[in-house]
Order: C-alpha cells, then sequence, then structure tokens
C-alpha cells in the first residue's frame, strides 16, 4: 500500500518537473522575445535614404547618387516619379517604398519586369531594412537608414 | 533617442545570466531523471549499486560539461546543453526499464558523446576542418558508406537483417550516422562558396538557373546516393534523411520553390519504384495503409505500438508500470511508444516541444550568422537533421507515416546515433559564438 501510494506521489512530481522544464523554457523565450523587441523598437529608423550602386564583376561600386527618402517614395521611369529610373528595362510607375507603422515598405506597382529585393522577386509588399538591396530593370539601389 | 538607449541597457543588466539559466534547467532535468530512477528502483528488487550508476555518470557528465562551457563558451545559447542532457537522461532511464541489460553500454556511450560534444563545442578546430577539407570528409564518409555495404553486419547477428553496422569485436558502429554530419558540412560549404551566384540577378532579368549543372547536378548526385542507401542497405530511413536534407539545404540557399517540386516528383518516382521492388518498402508502406487485419503477424510491432499510445492516455500508466515492452525493439525505434504509455500526453507533448525547441534554437543561430553563408547553412542544416529525423519516426510510430527505421534523436538506444546527436550539438553551440 505505501508503496503505491509512494509510486502514485512519485509520478506526479516527475510530471510536475517536466511542466516545470517547459514552463521555465517558455519564459525564457518570452523574457528573450521581449528583450529583442524592445531592441528593435530603440532600434528603429524613420530617416533613410537611397544609394545607387554598380555591380561590376561582382565588386559593389558606388556611383556616388542618392536620393533621401520621403514618407511615400515612388520609383519610376517617368518624370513624375519621386526618384527617376533611367532603364530600359523599367516601367514608368514601376515601384514605391512608403513609411507605414513605423516600418519602411516596398511595394511593386504592378511594373512589366518586376523589382527584386535581395535578388528574390517581390511578389507583395515587404519591409526592408538597412542594407537591403532593391534593384529595378538593371539598377540597384541600397537602402541606408539612419 | 537617448532615453531608449538607457532602457535598453537597464533591461540587459536586468537579464539572467547564461551560467544561471543552464543551471537551473540542468537541476530540473537531474531531479527528472532521479524521480524515475527512484520510482523504478522502488519496483525492483533493491539492487542498489547497478541502479545509481546512470544517474551519476549522468551528473558527472552534466556537471563537467556546465564548468566547461562555461569557462570557454560564455556566450554560449543556454537552452541547447540542458535540452539535450535532459532528453538523454530521460532515454537512459527508459533504456534502464525498458532493457536494463543494455543500459549500462548505453551510459558509457553518453560519456564518450559528452566529451565529443564537448570537444567539438569548445575548440575552434573541428569546425573549421568541417568547412576546409570537405571533399577528403565526403570521400571519406562515402568509403565507409561503401564498406559498410561490402563489409556490413548486424550486431543482432540474424540472418536477413539489414547490416548497417561496421563492428570490430563487440563494438559497432554505423557509419551512416557520421555521414550525415559530414553531408551537412559538404553541403553547407559547397552552398555558401556558390551562394552569391546563386544569389545573383545582376547579369540577366529572370533566367532560369534550375537547369544549371551547379544545382542539377549535385541534385542529381544526392538522390543518386540516397538511392544507392536504398538499395543496397534497404534502408529506408536515411535515404529518405539524405536526400530531405539536401531538398532543405539548396531551397534555402537559392530560394527556388521550383526545387521543392522537382524534389517531390523525384522522391515520388523513388517510393514507386522502391514499392515495386523491395519487399521492406512494400512491407512498410502496407502495414501503414491498413494494419489491422495483420495485426498478429506482420503488423504487430506498429499496431502494439498504438495500443501503447491508446493505454498511456493523458497521464500515463507511470514508469515501470505499463506494458510498452509488448512492442519487439521498443528500445530503439519506439521508444516513443513507451513515453506515451508511461508519461502520457504529457511527456509526448513534452518531448515534441523539447525537440522543437532545440530545432528552434539551431534555426534561430541560423538566422543571427546571415552574413557568413556557411554558419547559417549549417546551423539551419544540423537543425533540420533533427527536425526531419524525429518527425520521421515519430510520425512512423503514430502511424502517420509509413515507418522508417530510423531512431529518435537523443531517446533511442543506440551508441552511434547517440554520439553523433550529440556532436550535433555540439557544433551548434559551437556556431552560437563563432
Amino acid at each position: 500500500m505505501s508503496t503505491e501510494l509512494a509510486l502514485l506521489l512519485l509520478r506526479a512530481a516527475s510530471a510536475l518537473i517536466l511542466l516545470t522544464f517547459l514552463a521555465a523554457l517558455f519564459m525564457l523565450l518570452w523574457r528573450e522575445y521581449r528583450s529583442t523587441s524592445r531592441y528593435v523598437e530603440a532600434n528603429r529608423r524613420t530617416y533613410g535614404h537611397l544609394l545607387v550602386i554598380e555591380e561590376i564583376d561582382s565588386k559593389t561600386i558606388f556611383t556616388g547618387e542618392r536620393y533621401p527618402l520621403l514618407t511615400l517614395t515612388t520609383l519610376g521611369r517617368a518624370s513624375t516619379n519621386t526618384i527617376m529610373v533611367d532603364d530600359s528595362f523599367a516601367s514608368n510607375e514601376h515601384a514605391a517604398i512608403m513609411m507605414r507603422d513605423g516600418q519602411w515598405w516596398l511595394e511593386d506597382r504592378h511594373s512589366r519586369n518586376g523589382t527584386t529585393i535581395n535578388g528574390t522577386r517581390l511578389e507583395e509588399p515587404v519591409i526592408i531594412t538597412d542594407g537591403d538591396i532593391i534593384g529595378i530593370g538593371h539598377k540597384r539601389f541600397r537602402l541606408e537608414l539612419q | 533617442m537617448a532615453t531608449e538607449r538607457t532602457t535598453l541597457t537597464k533591461f540587459s543588466t536586468k537579464a539572467i545570466p547564461n551560467d544561471t539559466i543552464e543551471r537551473g534547467l540542468l537541476l530540473a532535468a537531474g531531479l527528472f531523471i532521479f524521480v524515475n530512477l527512484l520510482s523504478l528502483w522502488l519496483q525492483r528488487s533493491p539492487q542498489v549499486l547497478s541502479h545509481w550508476f546512470p544517474i551519476v555518470i549522468w551528473s558527472i557528465c552534466a556537471i563537467v560539461g556546465h564548468e566547461l562551457l562555461r569557462r570557454y563558451l560564455p556566450n554560449r545559447d543556454p537552452m541547447i546543453f540542458p535540452l539535450v542532457m535532459l532528453m538523454t537522461g530521460w532515454g537512459v532511464v527508459l533504456i534502464d526499464r525498458l532493457a536494463p541489460a543494455f543500459a549500462d553500454r548505453q551510459t558509457i556511450w553518453l560519456a564518450v558523446a559528452t566529451g565529443a560534444l564537448l570537444i567539438v563545442a569548445v575548440l575552434p578546430y573541428p569546425l573549421r576542418w568541417l568547412r576546409m577539407y570537405r571533399y577528403l570528409l565526403l570521400i571519406a564518409g562515402l568509403t565507409l558508406l561503401i564498406g559498410t555495404i561490402i563489409l556490413g553486419q548486424n550486431p543482432s547477428g540474424l540472418l536477413g537483417a539489414p547490416r548497417l553496422w561496421l563492428g570490430f569485436r563487440s563494438l559497432f558502429f554505423q557509419p551512416s550516422e557520421a555521414l550525415k554530419i559530414i553531408l551537412v558540412a559538404f553541403l553547407a560549404s559547397y552552398l555558401g562558396e556558390e551562394y552569391p551566384s546563386l544569389r545573383r540577378t545582376s547579369t540577366g532579368l529572370y533566367e532560369n538557373p534550375i537547369l544549371s549543372p551547379r544545382i542539377a547536378g549535385p541534385t542529381l548526385m544526392m538522390w543518386g546516393l540516397a538511392m544507392a542507401t536504398l538499395i543496397w542497405q534497404r534502408d529506408l530511413g536515411t535515404a529518405a534523411i539524405f536526400f530531405l536534407i539536401f531538398l532543405t539545404l539548396i531551397y534555402l540557399a537559392s530560394g527556388y520553390t521550383l526545387l521543392l517540386v522537382g524534389g517531390i516528383v523525384l522522391s515520388a518516382i523513388a517510393t514507386l519504384v522502391a514499392y515495386n521492388l523491395f519487399d521492406v518498402v512494400q512491407l512498410r508502406v502496407d502495414v501503414w495503409l491498413n494494419p489491422w487485419p495483420e495485426a498478429d503477424g506482420r503488423a504487430f510491432q506498429i499496431v502494439q505500438s498504438l495500443m501503447a499510445f491508446a493505454s498511456g492516455g493523458i497521464f500515463g500508466q507511470g514508469i515501470g508500470q505499463g506494458s510498452p515492452t509488448f512492442i519487439p525493439v521498443v528500445h530503439s525505434d519506439f521508444v516513443f511508444a513507451a513515453i506515451a504509455e508511461e508519461w502520457g500526453l504529457f511527456g509526448v507533448i513534452t518531448v515534441i516541444a523539447m525537440l522543437a525547441m532545440l530545432v528552434m534554437r539551431g534555426m534561430r543561430i541560423g538566422t543571427r550568422r546571415q552574413e557568413q553563408p556557411f554558419m547559417a547553412l549549417f546551423a539551419v542544416g544540423l537543425s533540420m537533421l533533427i527536425a526531419i529525423q524525429s518527425l520521421l519516426i515519430m510520425a512512423g510510430v503514430l502511424r502517420l507515416l509509413p515507418l522508417t527505421g530510423v531512431t529518435l534523436p537523443y531517446f533511442s538506444y543506440g551508441g552511434s546515433s547517440l554520439l553523433m546527436s550529440f556532436v550535433t550539438a555540439g557544433l551548434l553551440l559551437r556556431l552560437s559564438v563563432e
């Protein structure tokens, strides 16, 4: 009888320890998530500009052109755009970069040849960060945030 | 901005130090193992010494490991080591309960494996060598594989059992376990170097590089390797792991969705061919589709496993109080069923959560190393290795997938598997600080 009781207690104890272990893990993850989100919050940057870069033989060269970003910056071949992209593969209204909820977003405006972000074709609007490379036609822009 | 910075530093000083986290988690793990061994001891005739051997060795491993990691890797990921130790400790307890004759052997392997983990984690060389001598290592690995095909044995000595081991006297090692890690290292290093050209878009707009030999070559080679393992070794699980790992890594490196579709088509072809050619595969698939008519015969193992899950219920029967030993070879492939019977739903959820947590930590290490493609791909590849293997066997035991005879990492009985799982964890620890 007493052995049975002891076994029951040990079973309960083992289940309890397992749950404690799991709870501790989740608590740690939660803390980590919070500290990361605070870090991101503290490093949120609301000013930025685009640098034009050229890639020749896998070397990156800055051409010196530099465009500050507005809360809505449009890119394309037409002269009505904030940034005029002089490239035969660019559409008239090609892409847009905008500030929304403290984040910079890149959106393709149904251009014929598409917009790339770090070499991947854009399918839907994405959040972009410092150092991302935006491609329109043969042109490459690097995003720099302050 | 200034105020935000100060709150940030204030917060980070409040964060719990790594060593405290690791120590706390290890203590909980030790307590869990102790409680279960105590319960086991109460049910058996008190042969005290043999039962304390596992926990003594486990504690020594945990303490030495913690101290060394604390000294040499102060910025390591604090969750990996305790997770690994709890899972292995639990595994040793299970083996002691299911197949007491094997418990001491597994405990000795635990000590060896912890040593390997520490060597890999503390010294910078193993990681460097894996990257620099990738062709040499791959050739060595393939030689071992071919050696196993020719000279392979099975420790049980049964005729017709798959011969996947290289043996010397009473020591057996399964080369395909080591080959998994070598393969991940090779692919990470190869794809890491090809990374810029895989990702390049500056030349054309959207050329389709999927057919270029750069990708198609290794894909077909890997598929061939997986098929060779399948044909000559009848090792369904390892073949599946090889191919899935490879697909994941190349998909990660290149980002072509079409590749996944192609991979699925290739595996479907492989499955169909294997189903028609090999009795083993046919048996596994038939039993998976409908085990009930043959519950006494060919499907005995899987049916007993399902019974174990059913009788476990939510809280389980308690260690030593269920009857998971009805399942043949429960201590290697079917430990998950034994856990389900004796620890119930709670135990199963904990196992899945721990494995998921380990994989997640590995993925996180990968995302933090994105500027170095080799490190990122290696970390993700190693975590995927654990993830795929665990999913294959857990789903197999539950009859969600056809059964593939792989071990459940860290839990199952098996020296080579344990050793290589520990090396994986050691490499992840190393990658978390590099």
